[in-house]
């Protein structure tokens, strides 16, 4: 059991320390404890080594001998004699210098105390505790071996041990006693010098004492439940993993993941040994077990990471590289102007290599040099800023076909190179740095909806790193009303004829009542083209909302049902003239979105206020469809063109009064409200008319079992924050799936089932398909499907569920776990309130389904 | 408020008063008769006033209650001027008129006026007598403004050991941070607009560039009399003084007040009548941008929180995106001119991208050069200085395959000369200054 400097700073810690050992020992296991140095003080011992005055020597091992006769006192322990003696050595190595053991031995034996003196700290509390515990000298088990190509600082600074399993360092140990305590981060080299392990040494420790006791297990005891299918703090929702094989494990710690120093594994792989990753704090979580390699489990992406300030070089030559001995010299160039290659991708006539961010990369003229040498055997091109984003997982190959969307994803973007490694475990894209930051939990997401991390799994991926660590509350996902609440009238209307949507006003109400607790917002308008049901617009209206259309035929449905009071907003997107002509006549808000508008209309709006809806470049959403910014999208005025529009209009006396964006659908990441809020303020201070700002819908609702809720709490201190940096504009926002998405089901029923290759994979037909819902088919929208009439029957086979419509694309949902299905049971869509019933279409000239309205 | 009145339309404009009360300047002005328009400065933790100080100081507020009407004179621009406690001595109506006239030359140039000949400000008062020296403390205020040039400024002050400190106006989260950095004492100075001028914007107020330098330099002249300074170092460069583009005859420079002429009538202005030991200057008045860059890219602490994006960011994320909007002329003349004195990597961990490699910006680099387009209105260096610039690149392999780069290799390079395109010369400073004797050792920092 391994514990960090944390972990044994504070008696509370090592109170804790004493039972999680106490647990091992009534579990019947015999426990070595390894320990790094208090916090703090493998710092102020390496301040110590550097610090030339002697008096001053002095003066900082006094102050790390306080250290430890404050957390004595604490422990109301008196200073055992064993740590009595390291320290006075520690006095004695200050008050010597460096002279006498040379500047990398003396400085070795200094650090080393750290851990001498926390371990015999530790020996005394556990015995004193009640658990004798003995100290064991890890210099005296781990010898540090001579490497090739070593120079006498790694050799004392960052040593490597041969650990292989001792029988006799057992029997030796089994003849002292039950509990021992020894040092991370020590080892002994061949003259008897103590020298150093390194970065990560005290796992490294705890794995070659693994090793060389062949261990049940090895402990690696931390701050953290283990690793992560993603960096938490870039991707919240990253899961915890609970099982991994050792290469997969070093492949996550050497591309990101922070948790263990990828070295501390190879020691481990061929005895075997396991490791576990705990979390002091919470000794109930799994952790992450890490194994020889997991056989009975489907290949899985496990993790996905991000590495920043990567710069490739780029070189490009025709008919060179084959020639004998030529990529020696270009290496050759690197190596001379001291930059590491990391990963390399080549074709018949380039060679791209990547450099990570070193100091030399950065503040020297290293890079320059290397450009100017290369430049005379090939042309180089020097890309920055990228980052190589890492697929991690066992059989990588085999999982390409699932990875479509994720490759869908990359086809946005400036991909600069593709690497796949021989050992099949990972896969990695280099790309612009700036796009990270929103990609990777987007891709996150996107490898759990393909089914390439297979978080459906719960032997491999544990709850997400909100769950466990988040900060706030964690938003439950909401319960479905339909589910306790209203499944016995949904049966009843299933009873009936079939296809039917179904509402519940009490949902839409509930979901208005939450966003106008947005104390940013000023104004809150209905997108109506999610759901234009009188019912529902006439409970938005009652709810204070205003309503945004986007042609004549929406505002009409609109003001033949609402007050005169409810505020309409007009923003259609390549309207013919005469429907702009058409809402002037009417109390709406117009919006404007091009240059075209003005310049050949432009005396249609003279004396008219609008909207000007702007393009800010980039576009976010659940899907490439629903993008709505960016210069693939047809909405909005590109931002380089506001300063002509502002000359038109001012040419034809219409008068800006507020600016909109809208960047897509879907979106669960509260920040970019923030972002495109602050964005329009900033370009509207540059408009004297403006008074107001609409950032827009697009907030995203879950679908998928265990998908974070959008943080309405959240979303409102982001928009509060900017607010108060432009209190003089009104905040305007247009929701539309958010407010009725959940409010609305399809009930469908089973016609018939289908079995095709030997029974492989089975089809579950029901009664209507993409003509009454064709989300699943247009944007790949996954909704859930339940057999209400077996719903408390367990899901025991694997579902394509298919419509009666002549297209291959008619599918409602894929690879979804039922009951054995009965033709006329009842099934229920959910989430279908959104674009549900007005995107429906009379292809196949099947009957449309008609809406029913639950009070 | 002035309802349903057309500033466009108005006659007068009117200076109508200015006091001072526990560290808050009062501005006060109207159109015509309508509803006073009052700005207020705040001065935080405001000393009393010495009593020998109280002369200069009222000289210097009734300077800033000119100098910062410029943000509603042009609000309607209209034919007459009028100042409370009548005509004004000619020295003082002639750097008015001077600075009215040439720092709203970029807003009638784009909103179509002509201002020549309709700004007059009363004249023919008697001429105050010569301003005393005062015997202020041997401190200096440099103001920040979160881009390169005045944390240039503010090493160079710190290399003599001077005594600082540094100060802005207004609440920009990320001026603060970098005034933050600085390790000077601060001074934060807010200027609270007045609400009507919003309502006249409403109602179709003709609107534009202002030459705000000259009214945060006058708010500084306060400042320095007011807390004890004898000197105000701005962080000006030589390009400021060169003309964006000529306009029907009139020269247009959108960086008119932080030009040559304005620092030589303003430092003259307050010499003659506020106190002959209070200096007005600008520290980096000899160099060129591209030497103040070079200063600059030896500062490497300020890296992660400086931005001379014109984009004004009121928000602050740690992300370069956050600083650095990469569109306007501003991001790109700093990545060109930092881009030959800083590893490339360490430039484009900067601005977070490659605004050298992006095809996009071509029109964006190509006004900067003034190659098919003038000068961008922004503050930004000449062409000739961002030829060189680029020329540089363009010898330097790591550089050379970047798309805008290569372009001009082989579209723009052709129609050079290369003679003309050095980047030495740029390094070396000119003789334009009027730094005083105590700062001139200062200058050394750029050797």
């Amino acid at each position: 059991m391994k514990f960090g400097g944390t972990s044994v700073a504070t008696l509370p810690r090592w109170q804790n320390i004493r039972e999680l050992v106490a647990s091992r020992r009534a579990e019947g296991a015999r426990v070595l404890v390894v320990v790094s140095a208090l916090t703090g003080i493998t710092d102020a011992l390496k301040q110590m080594c550097a610090q030339e005055d002697k008096g001053k020597r002095i003066e900082a091992a006094k102050a790390i001998a306080q250290r430890h006769y404050d957390l004595l006192d604490h422990m109301q322990l008196a200073v055992p004699d064993t740590l009595g003696a390291r320290l006075s050595e520690l006095a004695k190595l200050a008050d010597e210098g460096p002279a006498l053991l040379g500047e990398l031995a003396w400085s070795a034996l200094v650090q080393a105390h750290g851990e001498l003196m926390s371990s015999a700290l530790g020996a005394a509390f556990l015995s004193h505790s009640g658990l004798s515990t003995r100290w064991v000298d890890a210099r005296d088990c781990l010898s540090a071996i001579a490497l090739p190509n070593q120079n006498e600082r790694t050799k004392l600074l960052s040593a490597m041990v041969e650990a292989k399993p001792d029988p006799a360092l057992n029997t030796r140990l089994a003849a002292l006693g039950d509990v021992f305590i020894t040092q991370g981060f020590i080892a002994r080299e061949s003259q008897g010098r103590t020298v150093l392990l390194g970065r990560g040494g005290s796992d490294t420790s705890a794995s070659y004492f693994g090793a060389l006791l062949k261990a049940q297990r090895v402990e690696i005891w931390t701050d953290v439940a283990g690793m992560f299918t993603a960096n938490p703090r870039q991707v919240p929702s990253a899961r915890l993993l609970q099982r991994l094989d050792y290469e997969e494990a070093q492949e996550i710690a050497s591309t990101g993941a922070k948790v263990l120093h990828p070295r501390c594994l190879s020691p481990l792989r061929e005895p075997r040994v396991p490791l576990l990753i705990k979390d002091t704090n919470r000794p109930e979580l799994e952790g992450t077990l890490i194994g020889p390699e997991v056989r009975e489990h489907a290949p899985s992406v496990k993790a996905i990471s991000a590495r920043k300030g990567i710069t490739l070089v780029s070189m490009e030559s025709v008919g060179m590289w084959q020639q004998v001995g030529f990529l020696a010299d270009v290496f050759a160039q690197f190596k001379q102007h001291g930059l590491s290659v990391d990963m390399i991708g080549s074709a018949e006539t380039n060679v791209t290599v990547s450099l990570d961010p070193t100091e030399n990369l950065l503040d020297s003229d290293a890079l320059a040099a290397l450009a100017s040498d290369l430049a005379k055997v090939c042309r180089v091109k020097v890309i920055a800023p990228c980052a190589a984003i890492t697929l991690v997982g066992r059989g990588m190959r085999s999982m390409l076909h699932t990875l479509s969307a994720v490759l869908a994803e990359f086809g946005q973007l400036r991909v600069h190179m593709i690497s796949q490694s021989s050992n099949n475990l990972n896969l990695t894209f280099v790309v612009d740095e700036n796009v990270v930051d929103e990609l990777l939990p987007h891709l996150h997401e996107l490898l759990i909806t393909a089914g390439a991390l297979r978080t459906d799994d719960s032997a491999l991926f544990g709850p997400s790193w909100q769950a466990l660590y988040g900060t706030g509350d964690v938003l439950p996902p909401a319960a479905s009303w339909w589910r306790e609440e209203r499944r016995t009238d949904l049966l009843k209307i299933g009873a009936g004829a079939t296809p039917r949507y179904v509402y519940h006003l009490p949902t839409v109400r509930q979901q208005a009542r939450e966003l106008k607790t947005l104390a940013a917002v000023d104004r809150l308008h209905y997108a109506v083209k999610a759901n234009t049901h009188p019912a529902i617009l006439k409970a938005l209206a009652e709810e204070g909302f205003g309503f945004e259309c986007v042609s004549p035929g929406e505002l009409k449905a609109v003001m033949a049902v609402v007050p005169e009071s409810a505020p309409l907003l007009f923003t259609p997107n390549f309207a013919p003239k005469d429907d702009y002509a058409w809402a002037l006549t009417t109390r709406a808000t117009l919006s404007l979105d091009s240059l075209y508008q003005l310049e050949q209309w432009g005396e249609l709006f003279r004396g008219k206020e609008v909207v000007l809806r702007l393009d800010l470049g980039r576009g976010l959403g659940h899907h490439e469809k629903v993008r709505t910014g960016g210069s693939g999208s047809k909405f909005g005025l590109p931002v380089e063109q506001l300063d002509a529009f502002l000359r038109l209009a001012d040419t034809h006396g219409v008068t800006v009064r507020g600016l909109h964006a809208h960047l897509g659908s879907g979106i669960l990441d509260d920040a970019h409200w923030g972002e495109v809020y602050g964005q329009l303020a900033s370009l509207a201070e540059r408009i004297g008319s403006v008074t107001f700002l609409d950032i827009g819908g697009g907030l995203g609702v879950p679908s998928h079992p265990g998908e974070a809720r959008l943080d309405i709490a959240a979303l409102d201190k982001v928009l509060r924050e900017v607010k108060a940096a432009y209190p003089h504009y009104k905040l305007w926002m247009e929701p539309g799936r958010y407010l009725v998405a959940d409010a609305g089901v399809l009930i469908t029923k089973v016609t018939q089932t289908k079995g095709k290759g030997n029974g492989q994979i089975r089809y579950l037909g029901v009664d209507t398909g993409m003509n009454s819902l064709i989300r699943p088919a247009l944007y790949e929208a996954w909704h859930e499907i339940v057999n209400l009439t077996r719903l408390d029957e367990p899901a025991t086979s694997l579902f394509q569920v298919v419509g009666p419509i002549c297209e291959s694309g008619d599918v409602l949902g894929t690879d979804r776990r039922l009951p054995e299905p009965q033709e006329g049971d009842v099934v229920l869509v959910a989430q279908a309130g959104a674009y549900g019933k007005v995107m429906s279409s009379p292809y196949n000239l099947r009957d449309e389904a008609e809406e029913i309205i639950l009070e | 408020m002035t309802t349903n009145i057309n500033p466009r339309l108005t006659q007068v404009f009117r200076f109508v008063r200015c006091s001072y009360a526990d560290g808050v300047a009062e501005l006060v002005y109207a159109f015509d008769h309508g509803e006073e328009l009052i700005e207020r400065v705040r001065f935080p933790n405001a000393p009393a006033l010495p009593a020998n100080h109280q002369a200069a100081f009222d000289q210097a507020l009734k300077m800033l209650h000119l100098i910062a009407g410029v943000s509603y004179y042009k609000a309607g621009v209209p034919p007459r001027i009028d100042v409370v406690g009548g005509p004004l001595d000619d020295a003082t109506a002639n750097l008015l008129d001077e600075l009215y006239l040439h720092g709203l030359a970029e807003f009638a140039y784009r909103n179509g006026l002509d201002l020549r000949g309709r700004i007059q400000f009363p004249r023919g008062g008697a001429t105050q007598p010569e301003a005393k020296a005062l015997g202020l403390p041997h401190r200096t205020l440099v103001p920040i403004g979160g881009g390169k040039d005045s944390l240039v400024a503010v090493e160079a002050i710190k290399s003599i050991g001077g005594d600082a400190t540094a100060v802005w106006v207004g609440n920009s989260p990320l001026i603060a941070a970098c005034a933050e950095r600085t390790g000077l004492p601060l001074l934060n100075i807010q200027r609270e607009l007045a609400p009507g001028l919003f309502e006249l914007n409403r109602l179709g107020a003709w609107n534009g560039h202002i030459p705000v330098t000259a009214v945060n330099s006058v708010i500084l002249a306060v400042a320095a009399i007011l807390y004890g300074f004898d000197s105000i170092a701005f962080a000006n460069e030589r390009s400021a003084s060169a003309a964006t583009l000529e306009y029907e005859g009139q020269q247009v420079n959108h960086q008119w007040s932080k030009g040559y002429s304005f620092e030589q009538l303003l430092s003259d202005w307050l010499h003659q009548h506020v106190a002959a030991d209070l200096d007005y200057c600008s520290l980096l008045r000899p160099f060129s941008e591209l030497a103040v860059t070079r200063a600059f890219s030896k500062l490497t602490p300020y890296f992660d929180v400086f931005s001379s994006c014109n984009r004004n960011f009121k928000i602050l994320g740690p992300k370069p995106a956050d600083r650095w909007c990469g569109q306007c002329p501003k991001c790109h003349f700093v990545f060109l001119a930092l881009a030959p004195f800083l590893a490339k990597p360490r430039l484009l961990s900067i601005f977070g991208r490659n605004l050298l490699d992006d095809e996009n910006l071509a029109p964006g680099f190509d006004a900067l050069l003034e190659y098919q387009d003038h000068k961008p209105f922004e503050c930004v260096g000449e062409g000739a200085e961002a030829r060189a610039a680029m020329y540089a690149l363009s010898q330097r392999s790591e550089w050379q395959e970047d798309t805008l780069v290569a372009r001009f290799i082989r579209d723009i390079l052709p129609q050079l000369d290369v003679s003309e395109l050095a980047l030495e010369p740029w390094l070396e400073p000119s003789a334009e200054q009027r730094i005083p004797k105590r700062l001139q050792p200062a200058l050394a920092f750029f050797a």
